[in-house]
């Protein structure tokens, strides 16, 4: 089992999670990549608004769901080892964990925007709430997809005649922890950079 | 047949240690990313002239972390490792050279 998981590592059309996956990751990543680098040249056009606007957000928010996202990775990546391990129990409890990290940073988030809606930030109050808006709404969208493979994942697993597979499993690990790179790009150029 | 089960036993420690080492290195990695987080929001903070460049660069090496450690892609082909610090690398510049 380890001895064929290293060949297949190293064979360029075998990442960690299958190279479907990974195309979709870079489509993601790039597509994050181009909408933040817009909103960086925006925001040369209005610096002030940037400013203002980025100063009110709520910067410890921002900081906790980063360290939610980071230890749900952590538990993911945990869960997969512990799978290799042919040890399902631990798996399921780390990925029971992983999960409750995602519904954290969600219910951080909807915190967040509750508060923002309260105060009229609305997604037409200013360009700056415009992007804030639409790449933050756009990354949720993901987690919720992520929580809901790892429920199927979770769900396939804990089946006495399991037909989930190792492969399966790091393909739904290599889906969450993209939302975790997605975030790590989103946070510091929103909630920090301006 | 005791042969066998000599090299069953060196297959099965060497899969455990190799567990150990993974699991401890992947817990090393999470506390620095969970530092890192830290310091990112205490030096937005500060109203240092170079702030910009540092949470860029501390941003980076968070990715860094999750996507070589926790997405096993230090084990993957060259190509892969490759292209994320290629797109890392371009993406940090066009902000840095933008802002």
């Amino acid at each position: 089992m380890e001895t064929t998981q290293q060949v297949n590592d190293k064979n360029i059309y075998y990442p960690p999670g299958g190279i479907l996956l990974w195309i979709i990751i870079f489509l993601e990543l790039i597509t994050f990549g181009i909408a933040l680098i817009a909103m960086v040249i925006s925001s040369k056009e209005n610096p002030t608004i940037f400013h203002e606007s980025r100063l009110l957000l709520n910067t410890a928010f921002g900081t906790i769901n980063t360290v939610f996202l980071i230890t749900s990775g952590f538990f993911m990546a945990l869960s997969v080892n512990y799978l290799k391990q042919k040890n399902t129990n631990k798996a399921l409890l780390f990925l029971t964990l992983t999960m409750l990290g995602g519904l954290l940073f969600l219910v951080l988030k909807g915190v967040e925007y509750l508060g923002k809606i309260e105060a009229g930030l609305t997604i037409g109050y200013n360009t700056f709430f415009t992007y804030y808006w639409m790449l933050t709404l756009f990354h949720v969208i993901h987690v919720i997809v992520g929580l809901v493979i790892l429920v199927s994942v979770y769900v396939g697993l804990k089946k006495k005649k399991s037909t989930t597979t190792i492969e399966d499993v790091e393909a739904s690990a290599a889906f969450w922890h993209m939302c975790d790179l997605i975030w790590l790009l989103l946070f510091p150029i929103i909630y920090l950079l301006f | 047949m005791a042969y066998v089960r000599f090299n069953l036993a060196i297959v099965i420690s060497n899969n455990l240690f190799t567990f150990l080492i993974m699991k401890n290195r992947t817990i090393i990695v999470w506390v620095i990313l969970v530092l890192l987080t830290i310091a990112v929001g205490v030096i937005s903070s500060l109203s240092l002239s170079n702030a910009a460049i540092v949470i860029i660069v501390l941003s980076v090496i968070k990715f860094i972390g999750v996507s070589f450690y926790f997405m096993e892609l230090k084990k993957a082909h060259v190509f892969w490792k490759a292209s994320v610090l290629i797109y890392l690398l371009l993406f940090s510049t066009i902000v840095l050279i933008t802002i």
